[in-house]
């Protein structure tokens, strides 16, 4: 168990600078999440973590130990790949004891501790098969079983997930946090699903072009996104964005775009009163988009003409355009529209966002 | 990286002092009269040597016969092998007895068993079915001119044994093609020859290239077997054997070096085609 | 898919049987001569032998020195064969296990490390095939005097690897490129040093490939007698394909084609026994790659 400081990381290829001035401190027995787009520089600062990547620039200390320049093997880490890295040519059982046979532990131990970890992972009757004889799920348990026997400081994941079946991703999703809870080994898990980061981590790093973008708790990062790319990077379907105006005095802000018109709330009045006469982007999840009944606001509300019509069951996702804007809206699975529809959509007020052109950072 | 270069060392190290160093020299010896039957040694004469040659109509009798020994042996191998390995592909009853047995030509060591080709098709002694065989070989000789039955038979036996590695690499080639693509093939069109043509020989393409390629050099060493067990009895001259008459018999170093290092810029080109074919450049990947 | 009518599986099966014939016959042919006594090669029907007898291969192992019979007036020169055979094995398994390491060496380099320019080392290296051996023997004979290694078997063991290297490390080096990063990087971070990741995971779960090599090579390196014949000169430190081209085929015919045969048994055999490894091995080495 230990925490993980990461102080100015850097790393620069010949050409790419992959991992810009990171800085991010784990907490003990945390789980935390890097997510991005790929090419935004996560596996890269895990793998320098783990010691598999040189570091540029920078520092990495695992517990009170600077590991910059320690060799892999002697981080104390383990390490769990994507296409899980299982060793064809030894059974599962020789699979899981590598680790514990390099560090020379006696036999007994050995066998103790990879039952121990057998049974959690619920692979006892695995131990004796070769990895090829392994169904996809079975090999990701089998990895992971392969990096909690040696009781590590970190756990490292690098997509462990991204090889499985939708269902199968769910199920191990829910096995991961859990093990974890037991566990309570600090882990670095790294993914380009948001839906993943969103549900594991304790806190969650989002990464874009090597710069950390935002390190937040899942809602937080949800509620508040620090700037547009997080926005529209956590949640699916994505958050709208619309361009817009900012018009009006300062007691009655409106947002006025193309084929869309809307009162500013007064929450975000504020912020907003130095923007008038700019152009901004405007934020509106799909959840905080309804059909406008009576009770809303007639400042809140704008027409759209139905494009495209996803029902899902538990809900029905409409594509809309307002003007030259496509928007997603999530509705009540009750609703009945047609493709070429109008339809008046109104907006939660107390949840839209509003991001600076030029920045794009969250006014 | 200092690891990687000690790494390369002992091979790098094995084929310059084997390969690169005597082909070095024999590129020297080719621009000099060297000749251990003069008493000064090598003199430069520039490209004296490859003027005669061009102009001798011996050498260019041999370039014929080499250039024809190498494509007819090749394209048979080829045919062979790819025959093979198409029985091959699908499995039936006693495949495992067809597969060692199409794999024996090969794995028989050629050395001994070129000797005893040899002395099959040209048996040295009165045995039961020498008269036969003389028979035939006069035949052929009559037809073909002197050594052509030799010749011929270390054509047989290249050919023989060369389609026996064929056949195997192929089979191994298309064991490395992934299944749906000829099942995708399968409904694309019914004629079976079709299918082979647009699908089969693209997808093994760089096996092909690569057998072509093997099967070049190994055509060479046969040959050079042959002549040097029967004291030069090939009377057909091949540019490798002409060299080495001229090398050993003739004590002409100078002109037998310009004479075999012509074969390598032939070589040099077909593998330079063929590099395109099993060594796609770098691009493809990730 | 329907099954395949009555006479295309005939035909196949005459396919087949031709295929296996063709391959076979010439072997067979020489097998049957080893069987026979002088008598029956001349005067018997050459495709069969009625009267077995292993007295060629007996006599091939006759000790030096004991008095042999004689065809005429002309003495049988004995032969000695145990000498030879041991020379072969230790030349051979020598050649082999060279070509290997060094093979795996560099082919470990140029898949993995991939140093600068790693794509045309790797081509360069194979290139040297376009140099047949043939046309070397007079500057690599002053290599070999320079090394003082004229007339002994050592020098086999220099000459023998290079014939083979180009393909092995071809192959290899196709393997170890596609071979996930992954599976060596997990053994890193579970304790492994490089060399230990190396020999006791990338070694281990390289052994098809590591079959189809050391396959390839020695059938190459079997395929010589050419180079044998010409650099090893006294009789003791001949290999069997060098010493069997020296016998006067006139006098001991049968006595030559059984020491072909003694000579191909054990590399046939373990060729046969690796048969399906080498196949295998070179498809993993061309999936993905070649």
């Amino acid at each position: 168990m230990a925490q993980v400081l990461l102080k100015d990381l850097n790393k620069k290829y010949d050409e790419v600078h992959a991992v810009k001035d990171v800085n991010l401190h784990i907490r003990d027995k945390e789980f935390i999440v890097l997510v991005g787009p790929s090419g935004c520089g996560k596996s890269t600062t895990l793998r320098m973590v783990a010691g598999l990547e040189e570091i540029t620039a920078g520092e990495i200390a695992i517990g009170d130990r600077v590991v910059n320049d320690l060799p892999p093997k002697d981080r104390d880490i383990a390490m769990v790949f994507q296409n899980y890295a299982l060793y064809p040519h030894m059974t599962v059982y020789d699979n899981m004891a590598f680790g514990l046979k390099m560090r020379k532990f006696p036999k007994a131990e050995i066998q103790k501790r990879v039952q121990d970890a057998a049974e959690i992972l619920g692979i006892q009757d695995l131990l004796k098969r070769k990895p090829r004889q392994l169904s996809g799920g079975q090999r990701q348990r089998v990895a992971v079983g392969r990096a909690i026997v040696r009781h590590p400081q970190v756990f490292l994941f690098d997509e462990p997930l991204s090889n499985l079946d939708a269902k199968l991703r769910v199920q191990m999703r829910v096995e991961l946090k859990r093990l974890h809870d037991r566990l309570e080994t600090t882990a670095i898990y790294v993914t380009h699903d948001q839906v993943e980061a969103m549900t594991l981590g304790d806190r969650v790093v989002v990464m874009k072009d090597g710069w950390i973008q935002q390190v937040g708790e899942p809602l937080e990062l949800y509620t508040k996104p620090s700037n547009r790319f997080v926005a529209g990077f956590i949640g699916s379907p994505a958050m709208n964005f619309v361009d817009v105006g900012i018009q009006g005095s300062d007691s009655s802000l409106t947002a006025q775009g193309t084929g869309i018109r809307l009162a500013i709330p007064p929450v975000n009045a504020s912020q907003l009163g130095p923007y008038k006469g700019q152009r901004v982007t405007l934020g509106i999840r799909p959840e905080d988009l309804h059909i406008a009944a009576g009770g809303d606001q007639a400042g809140y509300v704008f027409d759209a003409v139905v494009d495209v019509v996803e029902p899902l069951g538990s809900e029905i996702l409409l594509d809309v355009k307002a003007g030259p804007n496509s928007l997603v809206a999530r509705v009540e699975p009750t609703v009945r529209l047609k493709v070429h529809d109008g339809v008046r959509l109104a907006v939660n007020p107390d949840r839209l966002h509003f991001f600076d052109m030029t920045s794009e950072k969250a006014i | 990286m200092a690891t990687a270069y000690l790494l390369l060392a002992p091979a790098t190290v094995l084929l310059l002092g084997m390969l690169a160093y005597p082909l070095g020299w024999e590129v020297w010896i080719s621009f000099t009269d060297f000749s251990p039957l003069n008493d000064h040694g090598p003199r430069f004469v520039g490209l004296e040597n490859y003027r005669h040659l061009l102009a001798d109509a011996e050498f260019w009798r041999a370039v014929v016969v080499t250039v024809g020994f190498a494509a007819a042996t090749t394209l048979a191998k080829l045919a062979l092998g790819v025959a093979f390995a198409l029985l091959l592909a699908r499995p039936f009853r006693g495949r495992t007895l067809v597969f060692l047995a199409i794999f024996l030509p090969w794995a028989y060591p050629a050395s001994v068993s070129v000797i005893g080709w040899y002395w099959t098709l040209s048996p040295p002694i009165p045995t039961a079915y020498s008269p036969f065989m003389g028979t035939l070989k006069y035949t052929v000789d009559g037809a073909l001119g002197g050594g052509a039955w030799a010749f011929l038979s270390v054509t047989l036996f290249n050919i023989w044994r060369g389609s026996s590695f064929i056949g195997v690499f192929l089979l191994a080639g298309i064991n490395a093609v992934p299944p749906e693509l000829f099942e995708c093939a399968l409904l694309e069109s019914r004629s079976a020859w079709r299918r082979f043509w647009l699908v089969t020989v693209p997808l093994l393409r760089p096996f092909l290239a690569l057998a072509v390629f093997l099967s070049l050099t190994t055509a060479f060493a046969d040959l050079a077997n042959v002549w040097l067990l029967t004291a030069g009895r090939v009377v057909f001259p091949v540019v490798g054997t002409q060299a080495y008459w001229l090398a050993i018999k003739g004590g002409q170093f100078g002109p037998a070096s310009a004479l075999s290092l012509m074969l390598v810029p032939f070589l040099l080109a077909v593998l330079a085609l063929l590099f395109r074919a099993f060594d796609p450049p770098a691009e493809a990947r990730a | 898919m329907n099954p395949r009518p009555w006479w295309r599986r005939a035909g196949h099966a005459g396919l087949l049987l031709v295929a296996t014939v063709y391959c076979v016959f010439p072997i067979y042919f020489m097998f049957v001569q080893s069987l026979k006594t002088a008598q029956e090669d001349v005067f018997g029907n050459p495709f069969i032998v009625t009267n077995p007898t292993l007295e060629n291969f007996e006599e091939l192992f006759e000790r030096k020195g004991q008095p042999r019979n004689f065809v005429g007036r002309a003495l049988r020169r004995d032969y000695p064969f145990f000498v030879w055979l041991e020379n072969t094995i230790v030349i051979f398994g020598g050649s082999v296990a060279i070509t290997l390491a060094a093979g795996v060496a560099a082919a470990y380099a140029l898949g993995r490390l991939q140093p600068p320019g790693f794509r045309w080392w790797r081509r360069a290296i194979f290139a040297t095939y376009v140099v047949p051996h043939t046309i070397l023997f007079v500057p690599l004979y002053q290599v070999i005097i320079r090394l003082g290694l004229d007339d002994n078997p050592v020098v086999l063991l220099l000459v023998y690897p290079t014939m083979a290297l180009p393909f092995c490390v071809w192959i290899l080096s196709a393997y170890f490129q596609n071979l996930p990063r992954e599976i060596e990087e997990s053994a890193l971070v579970e304790g492994a040093s490089r060399a230990a990741a190396f020999y006791r995971i990338v070694l281990p779960m390289s052994r098809p490939v590591l079959i189809a090599a050391g396959i390839f090579a020695l059938g190459t390196i079997a395929s010589d007698f050419m180079i044998a014949s010409v650099f090893l000169l006294s009789e003791h430190n001949q290999t069997i394909p060098a010493g069997l081209a020296t016998m006067e085929v006139a006098l001991d015919e049968l006595l030559a084609v059984a020491g072909i045969n003694l000579m191909a048994i054990p590399v046939v055999l373990l060729c046969a026994v690796f048969a399906r490894g080498y196949v295998r091995g070179l498809t993993a080495a061309m999936i993905e790659g070649a």
